[in-house]
């Protein structure tokens, strides 16, 4: 999108707070029942009081230490991967199928089972970002490979480059616009599959607190963990812009819309 | 010595023949146009003498020895944009001595202001006009020292002025350089005006050689008051007469 002007802005924030505010003025009046909906205002002082009472801290740090886990590995895996079968044709034709099941699978179903293997700790998490990751990350790679210019090719051929020489002047950064388009979906999805992985069984973790907060019927504490996750998202999203606009300034500023955050 | 020797060379793609037993020698420090209609095989001849194609018959020789894989005397310009959008003009120009493990950083900035560039070193391919692309194309080809280069259709993007200019800066490059340049065009004025010789090949598919016509146009010349002379007319209507049957044949054969 566009950057927004500041009248745009203006509006943006109106929709925002006319939202919260019937929200909030429709919890107050009895309108919403409390119990259920809980009050923008409640979960607003239920995030600050967990921030300041600390203990929230220790569960963000193991929610943000497997979700990069399962990110850095998620990434590391799906390029590598995605390079090997989009430059070596027989392999990519000979994982097709494979490639194509596995990622029809309903990971979320493999939560329990890494639970088995894994155990209770951050890694049975970190096994669960890496599935969703991966595919992200290996997909856009392997049509990025594929998608590579062949009369650029051909000129870094002809200039002499051999085949490691062709990988990180041209390959690489021909992917990059790709892998960075996935990058946007998959932080954001390393960070759903590990709550959803915490939810389903941990003793530390965003996803565990809202666990227990949904265990007591404290829709106010769910609604907080949400909040808390969805601003943790918006950081690192804007992070990875910042990382994307400098690795691609060689590409003329895009006139149309930009990848929406991860 | 003969820097190309293109012997009975066939290429065959699915379905269709490109280019049928041609048989070319290019002597050594010779600047040779090949001219023909639109769709004659011209850049797959290219592309075969490159090494990027391999010859489905008959056999390259590039000064004396088989060329079997990419064919290192020689460099490419292409006729559309092959610079590497995500380097910078100087770092794109300095590709060639980088592959080749040489360091460049000099001569890559001698080659930048020899092409007129100074000043546009950090700028990225896509911040630079169309001429100025083909400038820094032109320093990346030739600052390797290539001792053949191919040149495709470099400047048919180009506008008409743009172009003239362009012209006059290969052949200030080429001249005295002992390089032999192999020139690929439609545009028979431009074929003239920078040749010693004119390759004319036959309209496609399955084209070949038809004629071969020495350029004798004295050197050094001057590419604007050239095509005034009555020399040029001659030569121009000679190789016309022969390349407007061709255009005529491959006209009947697509319609």
């Amino acid at each position: 999108m566009p950057a927004p002007g500041r009248r745009m802005i203006l509006w943006q924030i109106a929709l925002g707070a006319a939202f919260l505010g019937a929200w909030q003025w429709g919890a107050s009046a009895g309108a919403l029942d409390k119990f259920f909906f809980s009050r923008p205002s409640d979960v607003l002082g239920r995030v600050f009081q967990w921030l300041i009472a600390g203990s929230i801290w220790t569960h963000l740090g193991v929610t943000l230490a497997e979700a990069f886990l399962s990110f850095a590995i998620g990434v590391l895996l799906g390029v590598v991967c995605g390079f090997v079968l989009a430059r070596v044709p027989f392999l990519g034709a000979l994982f097709d199928p494979y490639i194509r099941i596995a990622n029809a699978l309903p990971r979320v179903a493999l939560a329990p089972i890494f639970l088995l293997w894994f155990g209770l700790g951050i890694w049975s998490k970190v096994a669960l970002g890496v599935t969703v990751v991966f595919f992200i990350v290996f997909f856009n790679t392997f049509q990025g490979v594929r998608e590579v210019d062949p009369l650029i090719l051909n000129n870094a051929r002809m200039l002499g480059a051999s085949e490691r020489q062709l990988i990180r002047h041209v390959l690489i950064p021909s992917a990059l616009t790709w892998i960075f388009s996935s990058l946007h979906i998959s932080i954001g999805f390393a960070i759903i599959a590990v709550v959803v992985g915490e939810y389903l069984g941990s003793s530390k973790g965003i996803g565990y607190t809202i666990a227990q907060a949904e265990g007591v019927f404290d829709t106010t504490g769910v609604f907080a963990g949400m909040t808390l996750l969805a601003a943790v998202v918006l950081i690192v999203g804007a992070a990875v812009n910042r990382l994307e606009r400098w690795l691609l300034r060689w590409k003329p500023p895009p006139s149309s819309a930009e990848p929406p955050l991860g | 010595m003969t820097a190309l020797a293109l012997r009975g060379v066939t290429r065959r793609f699915a379905g269709y023949t490109a280019v049928e037993g041609i048989t070319l020698d290019i002597p050594a420090g010779r600047f040779v146009s090949i001219v023909g209609p639109s769709g004659c095989g011209k850049s797959t001849l290219l592309n075969l003498a490159a090494g990027l194609l391999a010859p489905s018959e008959g056999s390259i020789d590039v000064f004396g020895e088989r060329l079997a894989g990419i064919n290192r005397r020689a460099s490419y310009m292409f006729q559309q944009d092959a610079l590497l959008p995500w380097k910078t003009v100087l770092d794109n120009i300095a590709l060639g001595l980088r592959f080749r493990g040489r360091d460049s950083g000099h001569e890559a900035r001698e080659w930048l202001t020899r092409v007129g560039l100074d000043g546009f070193g950090s700028s990225y391919p896509y911040q630079l006009s169309g001429g100025m692309r083909k400038r820094v194309a032109m320093a990346q080809s030739w600052i390797v020292d290539p001792d053949l280069v191919l040149m495709d259709e470099p400047f048919a993007a180009l506008d008409v002025h743009t172009r003239l200019r362009m012209e006059g800066e290969i052949l200030d490059l080429w001249t005295g350089s002992n390089k032999t340049v192999v020139f690929v065009t439609h545009d028979l004025e431009e074929a003239i005006s920078l040749s010693d010789e004119v390759v004319l090949l036959s309209a496609g598919p399955g084209s070949r050689t038809v004629g071969r016509y020495p350029v004798d146009l004295p050197r050094p010349r001057n590419l604007i008051d050239l095509k005034t002379e009555p020399r040029f007319h001659q030569l121009y209507n000679a190789i016309w007469s022969g390349l407007r049957e061709e255009v005529l044949k491959s006209h009947a054969r697509t319609r």
